[in-house]
């Protein structure tokens, strides 16, 4: 009685859920952390249910493997998706589609585990190390000393001289592709000294030339046939969607849920957003954390474009060149400094510019050319990941994140292009 | 009077103090969803947000316990209990009324640093036996931080003592019959708050156990043993509160109302103040925090020490 009592507050906890983003997942899952009734756990350890959102490359299923094999019991597995498919070596999970209410069903799984009416998922991989143990010596200690040896198939960490000259152990680490601060898809591989990424390699982009598992939940490319006014404000979304990750990432996650209502509810005009960006500019532990981090050459960061250049001092903008935004008097915003915080400082700013110029553009349309969108150009991206493992080598993993979080990377674009440059 | 309540051991007080500990969690968790609601510019909704730590710890105690690649397994559950034990004994030394303590031992600042102090073991090991990388950057990053607020908390109360001439707590207390230590020496309280945050992993100061360490040294603790750590937590939170209270409003000393209840009103001030902070002030970067801890607080805390010093001059 005692234990069922137990079961039935539980039952009606909020519940936990760590989200494995696929592609097209990020805003639809941050949208979830408005809800009462679910939590978005930071790791798997944390949850009751493993969501899997959108199209997963059948590489990364793996990975989702082991995610799946950390979460606690009871757990279940959901697979929110615009599309039917099978993740073949999760036939536990449940489909959600993209259209119906992914909390309500998620929320049933939670119950029905707690109150003992379904089964928690079994361990998909085989609980055993993935490589025999060959360390030497009588301890397995390995090679020299308390070092070297490869135990499990895993190198001992060895010392190096760290930045200050000490010899510190390297730490070999991977990291993602479904670590919830990261874009979804992406792998680092990293040589770690304390806190330092001393190296970072970027490995792979398995959006690319890989079969991918169900549907995208958002649709990405812009329509041309929609009005300005509808352009802006899907521009202003996604800006304050980005600004209210960075607020999550850095702990804030009471305002990242209120710059996320107004990216679910956009304002007329932009000043609601103005308030916000003053309040926040004002915070000085938000200024230490970004101010100086992740600063990108201006020359390189003017190659990339997009809001990076714009936030590097450049004003380079295509929507300048257009008849319409001429004459709704638009001029782009552009600021100095080139780093983190000039670039959450520029979304804002840029947001609260595209609401009031869908306030002003009434039923305008443009002509259908090519206009800026809210991540720059097509390339915009590639660019981007070129210049990565450059940008976070030397980087305490703290400001690592917060670099990475500043730039609006997302793999799958990156994918898209470099499939319309085969094409070509 | 005082001398008296110096060695005032009651028994009944370990009972009243288990109570505070449980009933302090419990408010942090009830405050902390309200604070969120309103920051947030939802309505905030009392009803839930008094069920949900229930509902909440209850969903905890369901879930199993994970197993990470050779663990610590002695080290890693032993980490939260050290951890919350560390809350508690830190606690004994203060009295909720007059005379009214645990242990109002005649070090008791003393005690309260020394327990200070071993918190941070405690979080290294819950970082380290995980046998976990992330978890082991956690545990690395709650030793850089405390080595750079520590020595802020003994001059912050070396300051209460010195007017009170005393290092026990129920004698600091007394001695701001006249006039708050806060209002004596307005640096220290704001020094200590950020003590402990750092002491509680809270707020800005939770970087052992940050968002993008995917949760840290806590990343790979599941079920009962994660109750465990965030109950340690947010008890730490309270011990601070209470001795925040005792130290620098007076404790339990105020007209009308008995001592007790004033200790709790100033009390659950002090932790809607950690509360707030959590919410509006986003999380440090260790690289710059640790720079201004030591070249702007800590010269603070001996300009702190140095004013409560020309004051207790005879």
């Amino acid at each position: 009685m005692a234990v069922s009592r137990l079961a039935r507050l539980a039952a009606a906890a909020p519940v936990p859920v760590f989200a494995a983003l696929g592609a097209g997942a990020r805003g639809p899952v941050e949208e979830l952390t408005l809800s009462d009734d679910v939590t978005l756990v930071d790791s798997p350890r944390h949850a009751t249910v493993l969501l899997v959102v959108g199209a997963v490359p059948r590489s990364l299923i793996r990975p989702l493997s082991q995610v799946h094999d950390q979460l606690a019991h009871p757990r279940a597995t959901a697979w929110w998706s615009s599309e039917e498919a099978t993740l073949d070596p999760l036939p536990q999970a449940t489909l959600i589609r993209a259209e119906s209410d992914v909390v309500l069903a998620v929320g049933g799984l939670h119950a029905a585990l707690l109150r003992g009416e379904r089964a928690s998922e079994l361990d998909v991989l085989p609980d055993e190390p993935a490589n025999p143990w060959r360390g030497l010596g009588a301890n397995g200690q390995g090679g020299e000393g308390m070092m070297g040896g490869t135990p499990y198939g895993r190198p001992m960490a060895m010392t190096g001289e760290d930045r200050d000259g000490l010899p510190l152990d390297q730490l070999h680490l991977r990291l993602g592709p479904f670590l919830p601060a990261f874009p979804a898809g992406l792998v680092l591989d990293t040589v770690i000294q304390g806190d330092v990424l001393q190296e970072c390699a970027v490995v792979g982009n398995p959006f690319e030339r890989d079969e991918l598992l169900g549907g995208a939940l958002t649709a990405t490319p812009p329509d041309p046939e929609r009005t300005l006014a509808a352009m802006e404000r899907a521009r202003a979304r996604h800006h304050l969607h980005g600004v209210a990750r960075t607020l999550r990432l850095h702990g804030l996650d009471a305002l990242a849920r209120r710059t996320l209502a107004l990216a679910m509810a956009p304002p007329d005009d932009g000043d609601r957003v103005r308030y916000l960006a003053h309040r926040l500019e004002r915070s000085t532990a938000l200024r230490w954390a970004t101010e100086g981090v992740g600063r990108i050459d201006p020359s390189a960061a003017e190659a990339v474009g997009g809001i990076v250049a714009r936030a590097a001092g450049w004003s380079s903008d295509a929507r300048s060149d257009d008849p319409v935004y001429a004459e709704l008097g638009f001029t782009p915003i552009f600021r100095h400094g080139s780093d983190a915080q000039a670039r959450w400082r520029q979304r804002l700013a840029e947001a609260a510019q595209a609401l009031d110029l869908a306030a002003a553009a009434g039923e305008r349309r443009s002509d259908g050319a090519a206009l800026e969108l809210p991540w720059g150009d097509d390339d915009a991206d590639r660019r981007l990941l070129d210049l990565l493992p450059g940008l976070l080598t030397g980087q305490e993993l703290g400001d690592a994140m917060t670099t990475l979080d500043s730039l609006d990377l997302d793999l799958e674009r990156v994918a898209r292009a470099v499939a319309r440059t085969e094409r070509a | 009077m005082p001398l008296a309540s110096v060695y005032a051991n009651d028994w009944l007080a370990i009972p009243v103090l288990l109570a505070v500990v449980v009933g302090g969690v419990y408010l942090v968790s009830v405050l902390d969803e309200l604070f969120g609601e309103v920051v947030s510019g939802s309505r905030p909704n009392l009803g839930r947000s008094l069920r949900l730590p229930v509902r909440q710890a209850a969903l905890l105690l369901c879930q199993s316990a994970t197993r990470t690649e050779h663990p610590d397994r002695i080290l890693w559950p032993v980490a939260p209990a050290a951890y919350a034990a560390l809350a508690a004994a830190g606690m004994a030394v203060i009295p909720f009324a007059e005379g009214f303590a645990v242990a109002d031992v005649r070090t008791g600042i003393v005690v309260f640093g020394a327990a200070e102090v071993l918190t941070f073991v405690a979080v290294y090991l819950h970082g380290w036996s995980a046998n976990a990388p992330l978890a082991l950057i956690g545990g690395y990053r709650s030793l850089v931080q405390g080595f750079s607020f520590m020595l802020l908390s003994m001059f912050v109360l070396i300051g209460v003592a010195l007017p009170a001439r005393s290092l026990s707590v129920g004698q600091i207390v007394e001695a701001q019959s006249g006039l708050w230590n806060v209002v004596r020496h307005p640096l220290g309280l704001p020094l200590f708050l950020v003590v402990g945050l750092g002491a509680a992993l809270w707020g800005p100061l939770r970087l052992p156990d940050s968002r993008e360490l995917a949760g840290g040294t806590v990343g790979e603790v599941s079920g009962p043993q994660r109750l465990a750590w965030e109950f340690a937590r947010r008890a730490m939170l309270v011990s601070y509160a209470v001795m925040a209270a005792s130290a620098f409003l007076g404790g339990y000393l105020g007209p009308w109302l008995p001592g007790p209840v004033w200790l709790l009103g100033k009390s659950v001030a002090m932790l809607a103040v950690f509360v707030a902070l959590g919410h509006l002030v986003g999380r440090v970067r260790p690289e710059r925090f640790m720079a201004q801890a030591w070249t702007v607080l800590l010269p603070l805390s001996f300009l702190d020490i140095l004013i409560a010093g020309v004051e207790a001059l005879p």
